[in-house]
């Protein structure tokens, strides 16, 4: 099921976010968030989880990280999650899409290390660095980050893109994604260097590569 | 002024949930002190959400979404508290993050180095708190693999240049250097290694044994 407004929203230009005043986001998401936050508001979780829950199950299936099973536990323990934590949402620090990579993100590295047995009571959330701060430029840069990487994610050259899916996507480290594509690892690092370039990624804040 | 950051791979190793446990450390205790690495994380988290976005929907049984909204009244809006009597790393690291390593099990090395081991951590084989006394040394010492460490207070010298407080650095295999306490403070500095260092002056070696501090 997808929303029609939420169509509409991602058929935007490029620099929709751009012209939105003080960074503020008013994306159909943030809304849905801040909306759950305020009001506890089942059907705009509904509709939050009709979008990103499939987002979530194949970010846990990609490159057969996790078992069928086990993806859609992780989809249940990230909608938990956003229901738990949207009054910890900013939509002037971050995009909704962000956050919810950040809590899946978390909730797959503790899963991982269940799987594994790995002895540790230190949680991802425990290590992991949550951004709140009132620093000018991340005003700035949530209200288009993410959008403009979004765009130019799809004229990456595909030996890039298919380093970031198995970084972000499969959960993998450089080495292991090095043996698995059987390339050095040096090649990996620079491959991933070049992509964060052609990206952007650092670029409005004068940050070096 | 932070100077010694991260290198960009290790920033996207962070973002990507695939550093090891030790080294996130190590990377978010950086991040507590620099806004400018802290701006590279925010963005490159925002390329974990545009990968999410752009994936390709698996679609999801109806009875994921009901067992999800029969637990919302499960759960507490409010963050989760800490279980008090789990996590003595987790209370560890936040100790070591605030800045408080007064009442870590520290065992004294030489006169002016003392350590204390933070025990078994996934990915790592040693995870450790250095206090150096102000001015004092490390006896000149190699690597035998990574080496990742970063200033909790203070700062040192070595042979490539100052480290002050926040500041992130990385030694590789085969790395000899002496670490110098700057005057003006005793440093604390928080290290991760991939295998125990080793003292390379005679009259030190006898220390190596006293490196072995895993803890049991």
């Amino acid at each position: 099921m997808v929303d029609k407004q939420g169509e509409g929203a991602r058929g935007q230009p490029a620099n929709f976010a751009w012209s939105v005043p003080q960074g503020r986001r008013t994306d159909e998401w943030s809304l849905c968030v801040v909306r759950i936050a305020e009001y506890r508001d089942r059907a705009a979780f509904g509709k939050f989880f009709a979008h990103f829950a499939p987002l979530i199950k194949a970010f846990a299936l990609s490159g057969s990280s996790l078992s069928a099973a086990h993806a859609d536990e992780l989809v249940q323990e990230v909608m938990l999650k956003v229901w738990q934590k949207a009054a910890g949402f900013n939509p002037e620090k971050a995009a909704a899409s962000t956050w919810v990579y950040t809590i899946a993100r978390n909730c797959r590295t503790d899963m991982f290390r269940r799987l594994q047995k790995f002895d540790t009571q230190l949680e991802a959330e425990d290590i992991g660095f949550e951004l709140e701060s009132d620093e000018p430029t991340m005003a700035l840069h949530a209200s288009r980050g993410a959008v403009r990487v979004r765009e130019l994610l799809k004229d990456l050259p595909q030996d890039q893109a298919q380093i970031l899916a198995k970084v972000y996507m499969e959960g993998k480290s450089h080495s292991e994604t090095a043996a698995e594509l059987g390339l050095p690892l040096g090649t990996v690092k620079s491959r991933v260097r070049l992509a964060i370039q052609k990206l952007q990624v650092f670029m409005d804040a004068g940050l070096q590569q | 002024m932070i100077t010694h950051h991260p290198h960009s791979n290790t920033l996207v190793e962070f973002s990507s949930g695939t550093l090891p446990v030790a080294h996130s450390v190590c990377v978010s205790t950086h991040l507590d002190h620099c806004s400018e690495c802290r701006s590279k994380l925010a963005k490159l988290d925002d390329l974990g959400g545009a990968m999410l976005e752009n994936g390709t929907a698996e679609s999801v049984s109806s009875s994921v979404f009901d067992a999800v909204m029969l637990r919302l009244d499960e759960v507490s809006p409010e963050p989760a508290a800490n279980d008090a009597t789990a996590a003595s790393l987790s209370s560890m690291v936040k100790k070591i993050r605030s800045g408080a390593t007064a009442d870590l099990n520290w065992r004294r090395v030489t006169k002016s180095l003392r350590i204390a081991s933070l025990g078994d951590v996934p990915g790592a084989s040693e995870v450790s708190v250095y206090h150096i006394s102000e001015g004092g040394k490390i006896p000149q010492h190699n690597h035998s693999g990574t080496e990742m460490t970063l200033v909790l207070s203070g700062g040192f010298s070595d042979e490539t240049g100052i480290y002050h407080a926040g500041d992130f650095l990385v030694r590789e295999a085969g790395d000899i250097h002496a670490p110098t306490a700057l005057p003006g403070g005793d440093c604390i500095c928080l290290a991760v290694l991939e295998s125990p260092l080793k003292f390379t002056r005679w009259h030190y070696r006898w220390l190596n044994p006293l490196l072995q501090l895993r803890a049991g």
